[in-house]
């Protein structure tokens, strides 16, 4: 077996760049997910059964169908349904949003379940209003409690990012393929890739390690 | 002011509350007492709708509070609780805990929030806990702790939830000597308590509790000279 490192070593920045681009579609859909993931787990404890049934239908929707399914729905069936021409970045954030959306949910519905209910009955006793209870008093505690399922989540969106290259978005995978082809080479660029995702978790591992310490601390 | 009337509380099939009914007077201080699951939390829970009555009237100084359409959140500033294992919110510290309420309820400035926490954390002897978290305190300190909380609201009333029965022993007389400073104060308080020598001492009027039922509502100095009832005289028997 012979490796050419030096043949695609020209191409690493390439490929390098495709860092930012991986990071951005993760970093962006994360933080809509936890935006919409916290509402839509309020949706599955709510006392208004419509709600309910919508969170719970929207999570089996989600969670029953393969996110590529849902990626390449998403970016080929817009243009046709509504006719609006959907770009790549646009296709790749809503359904890693919708997708992670479901996800992370779940874990902030477990994670303020598991929150004890004297915590309600001291932020009702003071009359305190459920928006705010909920805001400051619930839910930071719940992600207290669900961390470890986030940066699990977060780990899992980062790796299947690398789909949004199904549908050419130039992300770290997109930019191998390009580079093997190219060459003609399928190892080493492939090789570098997997290289960089794996680094990128465990720096995201590492940081959220440092987190959970800090937060156990307080 | 608190007046109940014919209070019913049934959880499924099971009825733990009979039919109570009672008038609590401004600053007058009741406890509540009674064999366990005979209702004693329950009644409590019911004054400011932490469990709302199955049928029955609550008023808090004239205001039904059971009729729909009333601002129970506006009600419940103004009755303090303090609750058996305590609640603090364990990600804020002691001074967040107790300024929370009055800055976000009451919309008082932060400054004047923290000044007033200040007093009252002197006031229950945890001024050097201000930047502490819950965890760090033992259970006698986050009771203390608990009562600042509700202190901080300015209630006209403040129930106590078996204040003492999660604590050691030898905490239990900090934090009941915390609550005797309230007595006089104007406030009035509603206490469910195992502690009799406390109850006798502090108590202007004793409501015993069997079964659901209010079975005696007598001044607390002739109750335990003499109960009126033979219950009530059993259950002292067993526990004195």
């Amino acid at each position: 077996m012979v490796l050419n490192f030096e043949r695609i070593g020209p191409s690493i920045p390439y490929i390098l760049e495709g860092i930012q681009v991986t990071l951005s579609y993760t970093a962006v859909s994360l933080c809509l997910g936890f935006f919409l993931g916290s509402l839509l787990a309020l949706c599955k404890i709510s006392h208004i059964a419509p709600l309910r049934w919508f969170a719970r239908f929207y999570t089996s929707l989600f969670r029953g169908t393969p996110l590529l399914v849902q990626l390449t729905l998403i970016y080929y069936a817009t243009p046709q349904l509504i006719g609006y021409n959907i770009s790549v970045w646009e296709a790749g954030i809503l359904s890693f949003t919708l997708n992670s959306t479901a996800y992370l949910s779940e874990h902030f519905r477990s994670g303020i379940e598991s929150i004890d209910k004297g915590q309600i009955e001291a932020a009702l006793a003071l009359g305190i209003p459920y928006s705010l209870m909920m805001r400051d008093i619930i839910l930071p505690q719940a992600i207290r409690v669900c961390l470890p399922s986030l940066v699990n989540e977060s780990i899992d969106l980062l790796k299947e990012s690398a789909l949004i290259s199904i549908i050419g978005g130039a992300d770290i995978m997109r930019r191998a393929s390009i580079v093997a082809n190219e060459k003609y080479l399928f190892f080493e660029p492939f090789l570098v890739a997997a290289v960089l995702y794996y680094v990128l978790v465990l720096m995201l591992t590492f940081i959220s390690a440092r987190v959970e310490k800090r937060m156990k601390q307080s | 002011m608190i007046q109940l009337e014919h209070i019913h509380k049934s959880y499924g099939t099971n009825e733990v509350l009979k039919g109570i009914s009672g008038r609590i007077a401004p600053g007058d201080v009741v406890a509540i007492i009674g064999p366990s699951g005979s209702g004693k939390s329950t009644l409590l829970r019911t004054i400011n709708l932490l469990d709302p009555p199955t049928s029955g009237k609550v008023y808090i100084n004239d205001t039904c509070i059971t009729e729909k359409g009333i601002n129970i959140e506006e009600i419940r500033t103004k009755i303090g609780m303090v609750f058996q294992q305590f609640n603090l919110f364990p990600h804020m510290t002691i001074l967040e805990n107790i300024t929370y309420a009055p800055r976000k309820v009451k919309k008082m400035p932060p400054q004047k929030a923290e000044k007033l926490a200040k007093k009252l954390l002197k006031q229950v002897g945890l001024s050097n806990k201000e930047q502490a978290y819950p965890a760090s305190l033992s259970g006698g300190q986050k009771q203390r702790a608990a009562i600042a909380r509700a202190l901080a609201m300015n209630p006209e009333i403040i129930l106590f939830d078996e204040p003492t029965s999660a604590l050691d022993p030898e905490m239990v007389k900090e934090v009941l000597n915390v609550i005797k400073e309230l007595v006089n104060t104007g406030i009035t308080i509603v206490i469910v308590t195992h502690e009799m020598g406390f109850a006798r001492e502090v108590a202007d009027y004793i409501w015993f509790i069997d079964e659901g039922h209010l079975v005696e509502n007598t001044l607390a100095s002739s109750f335990f000279k003499k109960t009126k009832t033979k219950r009530a005289a059993e259950f002292l028997e067993q526990i004195l």
